[in-house]
């Protein structure tokens, strides 16, 4: 089996005397997905806060790209790229002012045509000098897809990523998670059920009462468990 | 180098786009120094350079706390501050960006707390106010970079806007009365050498602030 790019080793975390992850385990290599489901609060965030490294586990290890996640290099942490709830924007930059500011920071090559590029791709070309600030949720939404992307990560780490999607949105972030995982990226995203999306496999997993139970088969092959996203 | 000035360029940006704290900062500084300037007016109407001294550094302290408050509280805004904490960026280098986007803001409400101070106290636009500048500038730096490092603890935690200035206040009072000390001898057309023995001492603290900070910034932005 290919290196995991993606791995968490026996994660447990605990707030206060809460349990809310208890020995969860992952692998995902390089062009897979993993696609981890659960109720609300059931720890979803919480473990993609520490798989980014941005939150200790209680006890276990997180690993990106075979290093702890909590220490990684600024060459790692180039190749890696998040999507969660907040949007990581600036409110009173326009779009394409927030994109430059990324690509400035990841040393994006030829940013300018590549922002371009992506804010064609989101469907914000007529909104692109707007200012974020004046954006509906499904807009920035969209261009925190194009700010997580633009970099060109090796490892995605997505928190429901399809949340205040339409129906196009979906099927515009489903395409562009595809070619990211042709490229060789590791994707984990998160959702609250099963989706099947089009041309994506993923391996699925629950986490119920803190852990992590493999669901049968590929959830994208998993027709009775499965709902069409949005 | 490039994630410096992209931070940098960017938070200048947002400053000029809403101006939000150096309007707060020039406003505040407006404010205090009026207030000092009745509070402290005796009854023969006499107002000394180093009672405008003490004036001037009171509003640089409370002003500088107002700029390293927002220059962080931007990133906290939709939890920009765990993307910058993810991306290649040093964050020496984070904390550096923010420190000078501090400075740039109190220097910039400085400025204009001299005017105001000069009006007020009734003092002369003259070369003495020269001599003022190295010593703002120092204090400003020195009071940026420890606000800088206190502003990224105290933004964490519950309640943390009252708890900057009661860190950050106690921690600069040596600073504070070389400062003081620096400004009134300089507004008073004393001697360099007076004015230097306090620089020396405005200097040691901004290295030990810079140093301290940058090294600690690291490990109080990582936290989650």
């Amino acid at each position: 089996m290919d290196a995991a790019l993606i791995e968490a080793r026996g994660l447990d975390k605990t707030f206060g005397s809460v349990p809310i992850l208890r020995g969860v385990n992952l692998a995902v290599p390089a062009s897979t997905a993993a696609m981890v489901v659960g109720r609300n609060g059931a720890g979803k965030s919480t473990l993609v806060r520490i798989l980014a490294g941005l939150s200790e586990p209680t006890a276990g290890e997180a690993l990106l790209f075979g290093l702890p996640s909590r220490t990684l290099a600024a060459d790692v942490r180039r190749r890696l790229s998040i999507v969660t709830h907040q949007s990581f924007l600036y409110p009173n930059l326009t779009a394409r002012e927030n994109l430059e500011f990324y690509a400035r920071l990841y040393g994006v090559a030829d940013a300018r045509s590549e922002i371009s590029r992506w804010i064609e791709r989101i469907g914000l070309a007529a909104a692109a000098d707007a200012r974020v600030r004046t954006f509906s949720r499904g807009m920035e939404q969209r261009l925190t897809l194009a700010r997580a992307l633009l970099t060109g990560p090796a490892v995605l780490l997505m928190d429901e990523p399809f949340a205040a999607l339409d129906a196009e949105g979906v099927a515009m972030v489903a395409s562009i998670l595809r070619e990211a995982i042709a490229r060789g990226c590791a994707v984990v995203l998160t959702a609250h059920q099963p989706l099947a999306i089009d041309g994506l496999r993923f391996a699925g997993y629950e986490i119920a009462r803190g852990r992590m139970l493999a669901l049968t088969g590929d959830s994208g092959s998993e027709p009775e468990r499965a709902q069409q996203a949005g | 180098m490039a994630g410096f000035v992209a931070v940098l360029r960017k938070d200048l940006r947002l400053e000029v786009r809403s101006g939000e704290s150096t309007i707060a900062l020039v406003a505040l500084s407006l404010l205090i120094l009026v207030v000092l300037v009745f509070a402290l007016d005796p009854v023969g109407g006499v107002r000394d350079a180093g009672t405008a001294a003490g004036a001037l550094w009171v509003a640089l302290i409370f002003a500088g706390m107002i700029g390293s408050n927002r220059a962080l509280l931007a990133e906290r805004d939709n939890g920009c501050i765990r993307a910058l904490i993810l991306s290649p960026l040093d964050r020496g280098a984070l904390y550096l960006a923010k420190l000078v986007a501090a400075f740039i803001f109190m220097a910039v409400a400085e400025g204009a707390a001299v005017v105001l101070m000069v009006l007020f106290f009734n003092l002369n636009f003259d070369a003495r106010l020269l001599r003022l500048a190295p010593v703002i500038a120092l204090g400003a730096l020195g009071f940026s970079a420890l606000s800088t490092l206190l502003a990224a603890i105290s933004g964490r935690i519950r309640a943390g806007d009252l708890l900057l200035p009661l860190l950050a206040v106690p921690m600069f009072v040596p600073a504070l009365i070389a400062g003081v000390k620096a400004s009134g001898a300089a507004l008073t057309g004393a001697h360099f050498g007076e004015i230097a023995q306090w620089l020396k001492i405005l200097i040691a603290f901004d290295v030990i602030f810079l140093t301290t900070g940058y090294l600690l910034f690291e490990h109080v932005v990582g936290e989650d």
